[in-house]
């Protein structure tokens, strides 16, 4: 049997209703069950920390939101770079591409250190520690998305003596933007995660800074709260990659 | 060209080997390929699949270079002439880019390579848009097009530069009979009108008839053409048929014959 789909307002009231039994659980159940706020401080207390020390959760959220948006950038226009390079040149491809694979297959965790020893404890760690981890995903995808036209499209540009470059303009690139997306919308999350990974290791300002100092002195409320910042700027990241899409990728 | 033909051959293949470059050996597809098609003319290739009509294409196209022989279009290498917007091409999976409207996707053709086409025909496109019965879905995009409005389309593009020769692989084929009747119809008309040469390639024989003034059947194994009918003896001056007439289910039955006796 075939299920029909929900009505419009079911489906907008079934989410709504979702997120918010869940926390009526977390607000009254957990405290019931015995579980101690300095583990799992309420949804209000979380929410009453924004208003107390808003400024302060705001002076943090900022450092780390450049730092991945920055890192973001870089680290996925240096992997369409790369991938540009990499389809136009199979001899680089082989020669490179196992160095790139090798280098990815280096825990991020593992490299952070290095990295802060080389850049020092500024924000230009957190930027590249944040590009490389959406470098790699770009990378692959883009390296296929730029093959990913079929070779009648590509007999089609023959025939009609496309250059070079208008083959890369007209197909390879238009054609490549879907699966470009796909990994920008992966990026936006791991870009937040690579800032926060980089503040953990060395640094006093950022939500990865406040993370562990609130972890330290069992200030759980605080630390709920800029978990919640650290999520809400991996949405506003995805909902602007979600927004770029609707806008290029009309098919 | 031999200058025993008062206008040059559309197209001209002799001792032909078509085939791929292996590392050791060449594997051929098509062998020893004696063809001369004049201008204006309506040629279906027929043949199985692995008999190489598409192959044939594909070299007349500079899309592949012949193991040996002499081809030449319209007195021409094909090298040549393709970037003279002289010859078109029509894929069977119509080959539209799914970013581009119906109207970008036919004017693809001046976005691209170095052209002399000038304004005129950029301003043809509404022109071909209504002959193709598109003029609706002009700002449409590919994906909201039916099988055989995709092709429409396709067709559309391929006749933009005005070709003098038409390459057809297989168009059709991918759709089902009732709009493939229509289409038959429709690519017949247009012929009519313009006179450009068309190479078809199909594996129906029924579409072969219907369509051709003339009937070119390739076997397999290997490639090689084994029989050439004319079919103007049995259709009108404008290259008419019923479907249903007994003289066109006679060439059918000697086109299969044909086939049957290579296989």
């Amino acid at each position: 049997m075939i299920s029909r789909p929900l009505p419009v307002a079911t489906r907008t009231f079934l989410p709504i209703f979702g997120v918010a039994s869940i926390l009526v659980a977390w607000q009254f159940l957990l405290p019931a069950a015995g579980v101690p706020a300095y583990i799992v401080p309420t949804p209000t207390a979380v929410a009453r920390v924004f208003g107390k020390s808003g400024s302060l959760l705001l002076g943090n959220f900022w450092p780390t939101a450049i730092e991945a948006l920055a890192g973001f950038f870089i680290g996925n226009l240096a992997a369409v770079a790369l991938a540009v390079v990499f389809v136009h040149s199979r001899a680089l491809q082989a020669a490179y591409f196992p160095v790139v694979l090798f280098f990815n297959t280096i825990p991020i965790l593992a490299l952070s250190p290095i990295i802060i020893l080389i850049f020092g404890l500024g924000m230009t760690p957190k930027i590249v520690i944040a590009a490389i981890i959406c470098f790699f995903p770009t990378l692959v995808n883009m390296i296929r998305g730029l093959d990913s036209a079929s070779s009648n499209e590509h007999e089609l540009f023959h025939i009609l003596s496309a250059t070079r470059w208008e083959t890369f303009w007209r197909l390879r690139f238009p054609r490549s933007l879907p699966m470009l997306f796909a990994s920008l919308r992966i990026a936006s999350a791991t870009a937040v995660i690579g800032a926060i990974v980089g503040e953990w290791i060395g640094s006093d300002k950022g939500l990865g800074a406040l993370i562990i100092q609130a972890t330290f002195n069992y200030q759980s409320d605080r630390l709920y709260a800029a978990i919640v910042l650290s999520s809400a700027l991996s949405i506003i990241l995805f909902t602007l990659v979600a927004f770029f899409e609707r806008k290029l990728v009309r098919y | 060209m031999s200058g025993v033909h008062s206008t040059p051959l559309a197209i001209e293949a002799r001792k032909l080997e078509i085939g791929y470059r292996g590392e050791h050996t060449d594997v051929t597809v098509l062998t020893g390929l004696d063809l001369e098609v004049e201008t204006g003319q309506f040629v279906c290739i027929l043949g199985p699949s692995g008999c190489g009509k598409s192959t044939l294409l594909r070299v007349v196209a500079d899309l592949l270079v012949p193991l040996s022989g002499q081809i030449s279009v319209l007195g021409e290498t094909p090298h040549a002439i393709r970037g003279r917007r002289d010859v078109g091409f029509v894929f069977q999976d119509a080959a539209l880019l799914p970013w581009r409207t119906v109207r970008e996707n036919i004017r693809l053709p001046l976005a691209v390579g170095r052209h002399s086409l000038t304004r005129e025909v950029a301003d043809k496109t509404d022109e071909l848009l209504a002959m193709m019965g598109l003029s609706a879905f002009a700002d449409r995009h590919p994906h909201q097009l039916s099988g055989g409005q995709r092709q429409r389309v396709a067709i559309a593009r391929a006749l933009l530069g005005e070709p003098r020769v038409l390459l057809m692989d297989e168009p059709f084929g991918a759709l089902d009979e009732i709009t493939r009747d229509r289409l038959n119809d429709e690519l017949l008309n247009l012929w009519r009108r313009t006179r450009t040469t068309i190479l078809f390639v199909t594996h129906s024989i029924a579409e072969a008839v219907y369509l051709g003034e003339r009937v070119v059947v390739l076997a397999a194994n290997p490639g090689r053409l084994v029989a050439d009918i004319d079919i103007r003896p049995v259709k009108d001056h404008g290259n008419r048929c019923l479907r249903e007439d007994p003289a066109i289910i006679a060439k059918m039955a000697e086109l299969r014959q044909a086939l049957e006796r290579a296989s």
